[in-house]
């Protein structure tokens, strides 16, 4: 009784990120962050204007420009102007897990095989030797040095349910991105 | 790892190139980032030709600065008060109901991806026009997430459309909820509005229904928000300045009538709502009406309005619901395609046949009735005395006159008055007994109490109960669960006027139409008593019409501008149900209006 009190009283101070970095053909790449409280409403909304790597960039990081673009500029800007510290961050995509070298979040990418209809597509990342492990009942992605944030996670979902659903807020950062971004709407 | 600086030999070593750079760099590649930093260059280099001394590094710095953010906080982060933690248990003794048993949370917080195609999602009003307003409600969780995380219960699981009008209205300042009637409007009123109580972003409501309704919304509230402390407008003054007045119940419910009596206490602006909801808002179609005038003026922040028919008789009815909404938006004048462009973001109209596609159908029966002798006798002396004497006033010929000739005719359509013969009656107790002899029950509508009393007569084997304006208001529930209940009660027998809004009663499958009202939005909202949300199986409406007679030419008349209403409508969605004008009446007997008479109101 007194840990299921505890559970309640751990879930009600949660706060979670979700990172999502789109691309779109014509005016490149947007990265959204939300912060939600354990009951997934809002706390913060940061997103950034559209990114299109010059074409230096592009020569210099090769296969590797995705997760430069997307961990080590949009989702770094946004994790960076946030004012709240979430207990974990997520992603929909690996392509942003570089973030993690950048700061100290545990921050895990969430398998999540469907592709949006829309206009915005999620970027893929090159790299194939991510730490892959099962909590919740969904499969993740960290980077393999920081294989520790998968017990991270586990401890966050100590009753093996996430307090929220975690797929969905990252559809809610699609709208917000198109809702900031018109011209990226689907005509 | 991040590249800050690139160095670019100007002249090339090549095994210093081959050991500096890593990635695969071919000569094509290095044209492109010289013309990209600018830099001349040349194929014609010639390494071996070129001494170690001479070797150049250019280094290049590559940007560090981050991309361009923007960001919003939502300092107040509503947080959800569960029913569970009864907030307003202090005052829960208003709203004591029966609790429905927790039939279901909509939505588990299941995170399958198959599961996100039935999220319902709030979207911002297209009058929000700040990037943050639009986002605070595009990044509100979906309607099921909020339900599951308030751990909110309902009778039953809400129809997929009926999440669509909570999201409608739960972000909305101005709102008409004009679904058909018996897709539960209610219940998505209650349930926007206990979701935004629950959520802190309300914190007083006042719903203003007919009369009659008053009860039927209390149930509905009880059964829908049991959490909710209801308090209803009622009493003496002093009692009804209290209960105005008093910040325990959040929810207030008053009556149309009842708000003529206490215009004074939103004369001071003590008073102030952050939702004024009204019920049936085809009440205040004409805008110079008191009760329009009083319900425009109670201070608020929300205004919603629920019709099943914005428009009942002509645009003009919609425009002065916008009075109320949203003051000077719409003129009368306005194009009426300008008026749907206008109105699309406000108005959420849904049709049973577009929504409901499983609900068992509408079966309309016309019987179209040949007088019986007698009545039609009497029928032709009326009718040409009637037209003799409407041609001898000559200009001094009013609405008034034709009307009264309209009813005395349609009642001849009904009884003959000499022997209260009845052709329409005949054919009701043939259809009544194989209603009762199937075990089921019947409501039959007419619009004069008195011809109700003559049926109640003749019909007096199935027992039949009365629903008229001539039934206490207090004694109108009662009648309706005899009704419900009692299996000797095989007919209800109601006044349009009283019976055709708000009541539910889809365990009755068959409808007669007795007579017909003018407007057939009127006998849409009868009918629809039947034919709503539970209904099991296919109602059968048999509209009674007496042929060659004038209430053959109203018909005719109505559809023929129900045919022009759909064509006007049809891009727009706006409801088109209309009545008759003044020149349309007086058209029935071939006669002109007359250039003097004003409009009527």
């Amino acid at each position: 009784m007194k840990d299921g009190m505890e559970a309640n009283r751990h879930n009600k101070t949660i706060s979670l990120g979700f990172v999502s970095v789109r691309h779109h053909p014509v005016h490149g790449f947007f990265g959204g962050y939300l912060i939600v409280n354990s009951l997934a409403r809002p706390l913060e909304f940061h997103c950034t204007l559209p990114v299109q790597p010059t074409r230096s960039q592009q020569i210099l990081y090769g296969s590797t420009l995705c997760e430069f673009v997307c961990g080590e500029q949009i989702a770094r800007a946004l994790i960076a102007k946030a004012k709240g510290t979430p207990q974990f961050v997520f992603s929909d995509t690996c392509a942003v897990l570089t973030l993690r070298h950048m700061q100290s979040i545990p921050l895990a990418a969430i398998e999540f095989p469907l592709q949006t209809d829309g206009s915005l597509l999620r970027p893929n990342s090159q790299r194939t030797d991510y730490f892959r492990f099962k909590a919740g009942g969904k499969q993740f992605s960290v980077l393999p040095e920081f294989a520790c944030d998968s017990e991270s996670l586990k401890k966050l979902f100590d009753a093996d349910k996430p307090p929220i659903d975690l797929l969905e807020p990252f559809g809610r950062i699609e709208e917000a991105l198109m809702e900031a971004n018109p011209a990226t709407k689907v005509a | 790892m991040m590249s800050s600086e690139f160095l670019y030999p100007v002249m090339i070593d090549s095994d210093w190139f081959s050991s500096q750079l890593d990635v695969g760099f071919d000569f094509r590649m290095e044209e492109e980032l010289a013309c990209e930093l600018a830099i001349p260059f040349t194929n014609e280099i010639n390494a071996e030709s070129l001494a170690f001394e001479s070797l150049k590094v250019l280094p290049i710095q590559l940007s560090q600065s981050l991309p361009r953010t923007i960001g919003f906080a939502f300092p107040e982060s509503p947080q959800w008060t569960a029913p569970a933690a009864k907030v307003f248990s202090k005052t829960a003794d208003v709203s004591a109901g029966k609790i429905p048993s927790e039939s279901t949370a909509h939505g588990d917080a299941s995170d399958s991806p198959q599961s996100h195609k039935s999220l319902t999602r709030i979207r911002p009003p297209g009058d929000l026009v700040r990037l943050e307003d639009r986002l605070y409600y595009v990044l509100q969780p979906p309607l099921e997430t909020i339900i599951q995380s308030a751990k909110l219960t309902f009778p039953f699981q809400p129809f997929p459309y009926q999440m669509e009008g909570i999201a409608f209205l739960f972000p909305r300042e101005a709102a008409i909820l004009a679904d058909e009637m018996g897709l539960g409007k209610t219940m998505q009123a209650i349930t926007a509005i206990r979701m935004l109580l629950l959520s802190g972003e309300l914190s007083s409501v006042l719903l203003i229904c007919p009369k009659p309704l008053v009860t039927n919304w209390m149930k509905e509230f009880r059964q829908w928000a049991p959490e909710l402390p209801l308090a209803v407008i009622e009493g003496d003054s002093a009692k009804r300045n209290w209960i105005w007045t008093n910040p325990q119940a959040p929810v207030k419910i008053a009556n149309y009538e009842l708000m003529m009596r206490d215009r004074d206490v939103f004369e001071s602006n003590a008073l102030h709502f952050d939702l004024v909801v009204l019920d049936e808002a085809q009440r205040i179609k004409n805008r110079n009406s008191t009760t329009s005038e009083i319900v425009r003026s109670i201070p608020r922040t929300r205004s919603w309005a629920l019709t099943g028919t914005p428009i009942e008789n002509s645009v003009e009815d919609l425009v002065s619901i916008f009075e109320f909404l949203s003051p000077g938006y719409l003129r009368d004048d306005m194009h009426l395609k300008s008026l749907g462009n206008a109105t699309r973001d406000f108005i959420l109209r849904r049709t049973k046949d577009k929504v409901m596609t499983d609900m068992p159908p509408k079966l309309f029966r016309p019987a179209e009735l040949e007088l019986t002798g007698e009545q039609r006798a009497s029928y032709k002396s009326a009718e040409e005395d009637g037209i003799v004497q409407l041609s001898k006033m000559g200009e001094s010929i009013t609405i008034h006159h034709v009307f009264e000739l309209v009813l005395r005719l349609k009642q001849i359509c009904n009884f003959d008055p000499a022997t209260g013969a009845s052709a329409k009656l005949e054919r009701l107790e043939a259809d009544l007994e194989e209603v009762a002899a199937s075990g089921q029950k019947a409501i039959i509508f007419s619009q004069w109490v008195s011809t109700l009393e003559v049926l109640g007569e003749r019909l007096a084997k199935y027992d039949p109960l009365f629903y008229h304006g001539g039934v206490a208001s207090n004694k109108r529930d009662g009648v309706i669960e005899q009704f419900k209940n009692n299996p000797k009660n095989k007919v209800i027998l109601m006044s349009y006027g009283a019976g055709a809004v708000g009541l539910n009663l889809q365990f009755c499958h068959y409808v007669f139409l007795f007579d017909r009202w003018w407007n057939p939005a009127v006998e849409d909202q009868a009918i629809n008593r039947a034919h709503r949300l539970g209904v099991k199986q296919p109602v059968t409406v048999t509209r009674m019409m007496s042929l060659d007679t004038i209430e053959q030419r109203i018909h005719d008349v109505l559809e023929e501008k129900r045919e022009l209403f759909n064509n006007l409508f049809s891009e727009t969605g706006t409801p088109q149900n209309l009545g008759l004008n003044q020149k349309e009446i007086f058209g029935l007997f071939g006669l002109n209006v007359p250039k003097y008479i004003p409009k009527a109101a």
